[in-house]
């Protein structure tokens, strides 16, 4: 099913939730809403859902209007954050809720149900818990629990709050892959939000960046991370070191040093910029050609595969952040108090009065 | 079982422990285990005979089946209107919620005596209501209708009071999954909220009915103590008591202490019963755990 949100937008006492928000969902894909927190995400996701009710806009499922309908009647599946499992029912009565409350005429036989239910729990690996209780099961089991509960009314859209917030690191990893396992095998359309853009980047089909209730980019996840639109979302994606500097003539220049810049990744012609540049994309180097600064290295941290390398820059505050595969770092033959030189092999650059 | 849920007092020294306790258990005597014996020894004082001659009396009769009556209306009432202002202030936003909230304690600030009078006026000859309702022949005061009325304004915050705190705290998740899931309204009330707040209503529910049967203040202005008529047990103890006649009020007394009894005892047992469906149910999920959980173990890595 596709959905399209129209000019949604959310106030609440005050302070604007949504600012006229407008995107595309499109059958079938696995989308996911990144963002700070406080950035509107969860209350988007929830005015989809109906469970919330936006000041203006419309939502539309499969090109009708289903802005005022309600919540029950709009055949959706939601996964909250902290699961909202009945916490007096079984698991097996759990996920049988939403066939046992369906009018009597659409109500499968109890049979049905139960072999419904049953299935279900074979698919979350689950079915010899169908007599536990909610409080009895661990984070990742509540989760699967409340995915197949979810999914027993057979929706036509899955939308997920913080699906893996609560859980340990090692359950989540497992847990996202298994979701997006889930999300290819049974064909519908999922939705989820999230603050971790790892997630983000690993699990969907498309990312939708959010900051202070405005979508900052839309874009498959290499697309987002190799073209960043704009600081913010440079920024929120991961570590970036800045440096300031100067446009001229397709150059980028700081201080003395200056670094040819390809068309597309200046979003501007001013005077004043800023190249952003990740640690990872910064070649440390003896020697001054291209390069976009000099420094010495203050710390060198070796972690697994990795080394991180801090360097000081020649008249600034703020050290350059440098990450190295351990071979390289190796053939370098690196020391602490070391004089280099460092070059970028990718840059964004943004005009400072957007950032 | 016990081993394992019973707290680790060896932080506490022996000395501390004992004092506390005792200093529980002389309270719980001497204010309440103690007053309770007190009223059924001297109920019994005069004979077993004198004890039934005094229930039988045409109006204790009247009196108990007057409070019991009484209690079986206001009782249900408060619970349907209690649950209701609970459900709106934890679920909905409306200007004037903390405006609801103060009047919903205004029964328990207002001296029952007050709240008696007060109706009262409202209903009696000397307001255009009460003119009406005279005209037309309804008898609200000193009758039992205001009685109902005045008992109802009493005991009104119990179940409001004890439902809202326990909402609040856990959320409308639960009912939005329901309702998600394709439940109505009334169907996630059912099937979700109810469950989940049945010891807080229960809890409710018995202090409800305590007021609503013990109930002196409001009732004793707005009855009219028409002996054999209006009479609840609390009223009738005391006219019995000014007549000098101790043990007959003891005895009267004695049949309020006994409902009062009878109604923990109910609570008890439900409690009890509802403890042992939980632990069955956890008993059974533990066998099932150790039984598969070599085969769940390997489905985790092999995934």
């Amino acid at each position: 099913m596709s959905i399209e949100v129209q000019n949604i937008s959310k106030k609440f006492a005050g302070f604007t939730a949504l600012d006229n928000i407008n995107l595309d969902i499109h059958s079938g894909e696995l989308l996911a809403l990144l963002g700070p927190s406080g950035c509107g995400k969860t209350t988007l996701l929830r005015i989809i859902a109906g469970l919330e009710k936006a000041d203006s806009g419309k939502i539309i499922f499969n090109g009708q209007d289903s802005t005022d309908t309600h919540v029950s009647k709009r055949q959706i599946g939601f996964v909250f954050q902290h699961y909202a499992l009945f916490r007096h029912m079984t698991v097996f009565d759990n996920i049988a809720f939403g066939l046992n409350v369906k009018p009597r005429k659409d109500r499968p036989s109890q049979e049905a149900i139960r072999e419904k239910v049953m299935a279900l729990l074979k698919m979350v690996q689950l079915d010899w818990l169908a007599n536990a209780y909610p409080s009895q099961l661990s984070g990742g089991q509540r989760q699967r629990i409340a995915l197949a509960r979810s999914l027993a009314v057979e929706p036509q859209v899955l939308l997920l709050d913080e699906p893996f917030g609560a859980l340990d690191a090692k359950v989540r990893k497992d847990l996202r892959r298994w979701l997006r396992q889930l999300h290819d095998d049974i064909n519908l359309t999922s939705i989820f939000v999230t603050h971790d853009q790892e997630e983000a980047l690993e699990v969907s089909d498309r990312v939708v960046v959010m900051n202070h209730g405005k979508i900052e980019q839309v874009g498959s996840p290499d697309e987002i991370y190799d073209t960043p639109a704009s600081p913010f979302v440079t920024q929120f994606l991961g570590d970036v070191n800045l440096f300031h500097g100067r446009i001229q003539d397709k150059h980028f220049t700081s201080g003395d040093f200056r670094h040819e810049i390809s068309q597309h990744s200046a979003h501007f012609t001013g005077a004043e910029a800023i190249a952003y540049i990740r640690p990872h994309d910064i070649e440390i180097s003896l020697d001054a050609t291209n390069a976009l600064g000099h420094g010495q290295i203050e710390h060198i941290h070796s972690i697994g595969p990795i080394v991180r390398v801090e360097i000081a820059r020649d008249g600034q505050d703020e050290n350059i952040e440098v990450v190295l595969t351990k071979e390289r770092y190796r053939s370098l033959g690196l020391m602490p108090g070391d004089s280099v030189y460092v070059k970028a092999r990718k840059v964004a650059v943004f005009d400072p009065a957007s950032v | 079982m016990s081993h394992s849920t019973t707290p680790d007092f060896r932080t506490e020294q022996p000395l501390t422990r004992w004092i506390l306790t005792a200093i529980a258990l002389a309270f719980v005597f001497i204010f309440i285990a103690l007053p309770l014996f007190l009223i059924f020894s001297e109920a019994i004082s005069k004979g077993f005979e004198f004890y039934q001659a005094t229930i039988m009396h045409s109006d204790a009769m009247a009196a108990i089946s007057l409070t019991l009556l009484t209690a079986a209306i206001a009782v249900p009432l408060n619970v349907v209107f209690g649950a209701c202002a609970a459900w709106a202030i934890t679920h909905f936003k409306f200007r004037g919620k903390s405006f609801l909230i103060t009047l919903i304690d205004l029964p328990f600030s207002v001296s029952p005596v007050v709240a008696g009078l007060m109706y009262l006026l409202l209903f009696g000859s000397q307001s255009t209501l009460g003119t009406w309702l005279i005209e037309h022949d309804y008898k609200i005061i000193f009758a039992v209708p205001g009685i109902v009325i005045a008992t109802t304004f009493v005991t009104f915050p119990f179940v409001a009071r004890e439902l809202i705190p326990l909402m609040q705290a856990q959320g409308s998740d639960e009912e939005h999954a329901a309702m998600v899931l394709g439940a109505n309204g009334f169907q996630a009330f059912l099937k979700v909220t109810l469950p989940k707040i049945k010891w807080g209503l229960l809890y409710g529910i018995i202090l409800t009915n305590a007021r609503a049967m013990g109930e002196f203040g409001a009732v004793s202005v707005i009855s009219g103590h028409i002996r054999g008529a209006t009479n609840t047990i609390p009223l009738h103890v005391e006219i019995l008591y000014n007549e000098f006649n101790i043990t007959g009020a003891f005895v009267c007394a004695s049949v309020l202490a006994l409902l009062a009894i009878a109604t923990l005892v109910i609570k008890t047992i439900i409690e009890w019963r509802q403890n042992k469906l939980v632990a069955r149910s956890l008993a059974r999920t533990k066998s099932a755990q150790t039984v598969f959980a070599m085969p769940a173990r390997q489905v985790a890595t092999a995934s």
